[in-house]
């Protein structure tokens, strides 16, 4: 078995690379798939919190480009998912810990037994940005309607336009906000992709369930009934080959409206 | 009973009596009890047939505490459910039903502009918050003041902390009659879901070549570090590690001996890492992401992987030792 290698990249920090990574990697691995995350944020990793699995790293990347410990001893599984793994970033140390080779030799591993590799890429285009594409052979680049990130995602396309072994480079807009669009406060999804000029592959919509399941360490793909996690969904599957339709944004289901639901307030009088 | 006349002010009504498993509680009681409007409430839980052991009625109880909320009384059908609440002193108490028919959630009633008009005027209703949680305080530790059989005899040990508080952390059955308490342990010691910390199926990972021994840690030096340890940054030492300061998350604090920190410890803190089972970790707030001493491994329990620790002047220390194998917590409740 040969696994795909997929980047998720951006060039602008804040944009949701991280968010994405574990939001996809948990839908393929629900849908059955082996899917290994790769946190290359050496120093900054976020990618475990947002999956809750903080408390359970031992070895990181770093232990195993060391030769501290094996490969398979540095991948944590998901609570959950048993299909979906981890390989965690050190905390402790700094990108250049690490090189492109190195990495590359990681992923070409992990591809032989996984179906898929996601490579989490920290932001910027320095070294870090080197090691994550490094082993990858197909790109997804994040960016949000803004014009700061659109700028940034155009230099990442132009360097990964460079970079020979990348066969695809796909656009995932993100905290898209449909009334802001119709207002014209904010850059049409069509806008954005005038601009970029590479296929679209998911439009997420803003979401306040983003935070929340950040802070509880739980992708918003296990929220049913979350708009955004029904996108990060739709995302998996168009990745699979399959033809999704893009959701319709105009009615964008309240989140909050359904924690009050669920909440009754009173004052109780015995 | 003592509720009888007063009214629960600043109460919430959380109604799960349509829930049938404890796991889908627990995963709805924590998404409700992440809005904002909840903290600092005290929590009516509505809970139907639904039959909760003592342990799982505690880790309901802690989750709750976590938030800042805490139980006022429960309201349940199952008799398992009303024995376990009894044992740990909470409350049982019907909501009637013409109560919740009038607090059945409409629309209206969320309009976020009337929300804020009513937590303000409650406020100005009642200017002393404070006194009407106290009140339910009391209630809590005066239940548990009528001695419960298990703990029958230890009583006098732990008379100063209150009971409320002992119950919340550990099970009597556990009770140490030598001044300490089992907070929580590894495997075997507690049920998953009320033990703080659990053993990582690692094995033993002392690095090879590095043997276990017992070298008394007194006679280790010792570094003091006066700041607060950040994410990312790293503490290696062959004696032991003294700081006064915080360890936040992200952080590493590895020693030879011993590690205390005066202050809450949130990162990962290795004691002992040259094999020396006799190690200790202690903090005045003991929340390592980690725990691992000698060649244990211990992560903390899922439950308790909250944002951020509240900050506040009272602090219980802990301390986690090797004990028959096992990482074994315990609250120093006494020094004598």
């Amino acid at each position: 078995m040969t696994g795909r290698v997929i980047v998720i990249t951006s060039g602008k920090g804040g944009v949701g690379k991280t968010t994405t990574s574990a939001n996809i990697g948990t839908a393929l691995a629900k849908s059955g798939y082996k899917v290994v995350l790769i946190d290359t944020d050496l120093g900054l990793r976020n990618l475990d919190l947002l999956l809750g699995l903080e408390n359970r790293i031992v070895y990181t990347i770093v232990d195993v480009i060391e030769e501290r410990c094996k490969l398979r001893q540095a991948l944590v599984k998901d609570k959950k998912n048993p299909n979906l793994q981890l390989l965690a970033a050190a905390q402790t140390r700094d990108k250049t810990a690490v090189n492109a080779e190195q990495l590359k030799e990681i992923c070409d591993t992990l591809k032989e037994e996984n179906d898929f590799v996601l490579v989490d890429c920290p932001a910027g285009i320095e070294q870090g940005f080197q090691n994550a594409v490094a082993g990858a052979s197909e790109a997804i680049v994040v960016t949000t309607p803004e014009m700061s990130a659109i700028r940034d995602a155009d230099r990442i396309i132009g360097l990964l336009a460079t970079k020979e072994e990348i066969t695809s480079v796909k656009l995932l807009l993100n905290r898209v906000r449909p009334n802001l669009i119709k207002s014209n406060e904010m850059m049409s999804v069509d806008d954005v992709v005038g601009i970029l000029e590479i296929p679209l592959v998911g439009i997420i919509p803003e979401d306040a369930g983003i935070i929340t399941s950040t802070n509880k360490g739980e992708p918003i793909v296990n929220d049913e009934n979350a708009l955004a996690g029904k996108a990060y969904r739709n995302v998996a599957e168009r990745i699979l080959g399959e033809e999704v339709p893009f959701l319709d944004l105009d009615e964008p289901k309240g989140f909050m409206a359904k924690i009050k639901n669920a909440i009754a307030k009173l004052k109780v009088k015995v | 009973m003592l509720m009888e006349k007063s009214a629960v002010e600043n109460g919430f009504i959380i109604d799960l009596s349509s829930i049938k498993n404890t796991s889908q509680l627990v995963f709805e009681l924590s998404s409700i009890m992440e809005h904002p409007d909840v903290k600092g409430k005290n929590i009516c839980l509505k809970l139907g047939s639904l039959d909760l052991k003592q342990s799982q009625l505690l880790s309901i109880k802690a989750l709750i505490e976590s938030m800042n909320a805490k139980i006022a009384f429960i309201d349940t059908k199952s008799e398992q459910t009303e024995a376990s609440a009894v044992s740990l002193g909470i409350m049982i108490k019907e909501i009637s039903s013409d109560l919740t028919a009038d607090i059945a959630p409409s629309e209206e009633d969320f309009k976020d502009s009337e929300y804020k008009e009513e937590a303000v005027e409650e406020r100005t209703e009642n200017p002393v918050q404070d006194t009407n949680s106290q009140e339910i305080v009391e209630v809590h530790t005066e239940v548990h003041n009528n001695p419960i059989e298990t703990t029958e005899g230890i009583e006098d040990i732990y008379d100063e902390v209150s009971a409320q508080e002992l119950s919340e952390v550990i099970p009597s059955e556990n009770y140490q009659p030598d001044g300490f308490g089992i907070l929580a342990a590894s495997e075997g010691l507690l049920p998953e879901e009320t033990s703080k910390y659990i053993l990582l199926d690692t094995g033993n990972v002392l690095p090879e070549g590095v043997e276990e021994n017992s070298v008394n840690t007194e006679s280790m030096q010792t570094l003091y570090i006066n700041q607060t340890l950040r994410s990312g940054q790293t503490i290696s030492y062959d004696g032991n590690v003294f700081i006064i300061g915080d360890a936040h998350p992200g952080s590493e604090i590895i020693a030879g001996g011993d590690i205390t920190v005066w202050g809450i410890l949130g990162g990962i803190a290795h004691a002992g890492c040259n094999g020396n089972i006799t190690s200790k970790v202690r903090a005045l707030k003991l929340n390592a992401i980690q725990l691992r001493i000698a060649g244990l491994y211990a992560r903390r329990n899922d439950t308790l992987n909250v944002p951020y620790v509240q900050k506040t002047n009272e602090f219980t220390p802990e301390e986690a030792l090797i004990e028959d194998g096992k990482i074994v917590i315990y609250k120093k409740l006494r020094r004598d």
